[in-house]
């Protein structure tokens, strides 16, 4: 006989499941689409420097929901996945908003140091066959 | 035609002992299935439902369970017959304390009948028992096992994520508010929609964490005054329960010395009631109440 007890339980069971919460599906998508957008906005060569900081207001204020929607996304905690795993190995790229204000640098600043681009390495680069 | 030898001659006598001997254990495992079969059922299963409750419901929800089974019903059916039994065993025991005579002795028989009938309800009554606390022992054994098997998805791999997502959670919960003043300090810049309700939803859900948390339903298992993991008050829900088992054993050994003190008076009474019948004088037995020549004389020599 399973234990039922449906009248006591039901509430409970259903309780559980929501707290344990249903996979709020891709915020960790979004939000690494929504950085691929600002630093495509960032680095287009096309855009003026206006456009350019206008672009980059809007992305800014959509990725600090974004981020910290990934960040209480409680779904995520323990989910060993590839794209989890790579998104909480670096909370200065992933994170930038949030990390730029925290560091008090500027985003493209910030992106460009966490992928290793500085001036010095642009200043060695050599173009060559590997 | 086969040559005589001695392995000829023994193999069909092995074959007929074998043979016999598979039959009897195949029966004896049958018969003792059959009789484990037919005592009342309880079947609990150790379900997801289960593995989720909080640890200090877990107990009640068991009991719970068994309280609705057939098990439950026959021990209750038999404790009640128990207690009724025993009265009858109090009123005669008063009834041969007055009596004498052949009343008495009657009385003392049925005394002895009543007293093995005692034994045997008894003897029913902790097998229902011990059916109960076993299967408890195997439902708690399945609980543990499903508890540990979850703990065995946590790999190193894994842990190593979560510890990464606390500290990137931790140093989001440092920072928010410097992000707030610097992104939305600014009356150009207004907070999103998100922000706002997700702040107007916060204090209510921090207020339910909190009831939730001092609700006493949720208060975390104890065992001994200290809070204890689920798994350890699982474990000590089976040692418990072994207990009880090694307690059902003695018992068992104390029904058993009464039924032999049963059997020892019913011996008693019938020796009782024969040599009173044996002092019966009908004048031609001897003091052992052997019929004796000797001891009709007196027929012959009176007038």
């Amino acid at each position: 006989m399973n234990i039922t007890m449906k009248s006591l339980l039901a509430p409970l069971a259903v309780a559980v499941v929501l707290s344990t919460g249903a996979a709020q599906a891709g915020t960790l998508e979004n939000l690494e689409r929504e950085r691929a957008i600002l630093v495509q906005t960032l680095l287009s060569p096309t855009l003026t420097p206006q456009e350019r900081a206008d672009k980059i207001a809007v992305s800014k204020s959509r990725l600090v929901d974004l981020e910290r929607m990934a960040l209480r996304d409680e779904s995520l905690t323990g989910l060993n996945r590839p794209v989890v795993r790579k998104a909480f190995d670096n909370y200065d790229l992933t994170f930038l908003v949030h990390a730029s204000v925290e560091k008090k640098v500027g985003l493209m600043d910030l992106w460009l140091d966490q992928v290793g681009i500085s001036t010095h390495s642009l200043m060695n680069a050599r173009v060559g066959r590997r | 035609m086969q040559r005589i030898s001695s392995a000829n001659r023994v193999f069909p006598g092995a074959l007929l002992a074998g043979a016999t001997f598979g039959i009897g254990f195949l029966l004896v495992l049958f018969l003792a299935a059959s009789a484990f079969a037919a005592t009342p059922s309880w079947q609990p299963t150790a379900s997801e439902r289960l593995v989720k409750l909080p640890s200090s419901y877990l107990k009640k929800a068991v009991d719970r369970d068994f309280a609705d089974s057939e098990l439950a019903n026959a021990l209750t059916d038999v404790n009640g017959r128990i207690k009724l039994k025993g009265q009858t065993l109090t009123d005669l025991q008063a009834a041969i304390a007055k009596a004498d005579g052949d009343v008495r002795t009657e009385l003392r028989h049925q005394f002895l009948a009543e007293k093995q009938e005692f034994i045997k309800m008894m003897g029913e009554q902790q097998e229902f028992r011990r059916k109960q606390v076993q299967t408890k022992v195997k439902l708690y054994e399945q609980l543990l096992a499903r508890l540990e098997r979850r703990e065995a998805g946590m790999t190193p791999e894994k842990a190593e994520l979560i510890k990464r997502q606390e500290a990137a959670h931790q140093r989001f919960e440092n920072s928010v508010s410097q992000v707030d003043m610097a992104l939305f300090g600014s009356p150009e810049v207004s907070e999103s929609k998100y922000a706002r309700e997700y702040a107007k939803n916060m204090s209510a859900i921090e207020a339910m964490v909190q009831a939730i948390k001092e609700h006493p339903m949720t208060a975390q298992a104890e065992v001994d005054g200290k809070a204890v993991t689920k798994q350890d008050y699982v474990r000590q829900l089976i040692a418990d329960n072994q207990a009880e088992v090694a307690i059902l054993d003695q018992e068992g050994t104390i029904l058993g010395y009464m039924a032999k003190l049963v059997a020892l008076d019913a011996m008693a009474l019938s020796e009782e009631v024969a040599s009173q019948q044996g002092d019966d004088d009908s004048g031609v037995t001897d003091e052992k109440g052997d019929v004796s020549l000797s001891s009709s004389v007196d027929f012959f020599i009176s007038k």
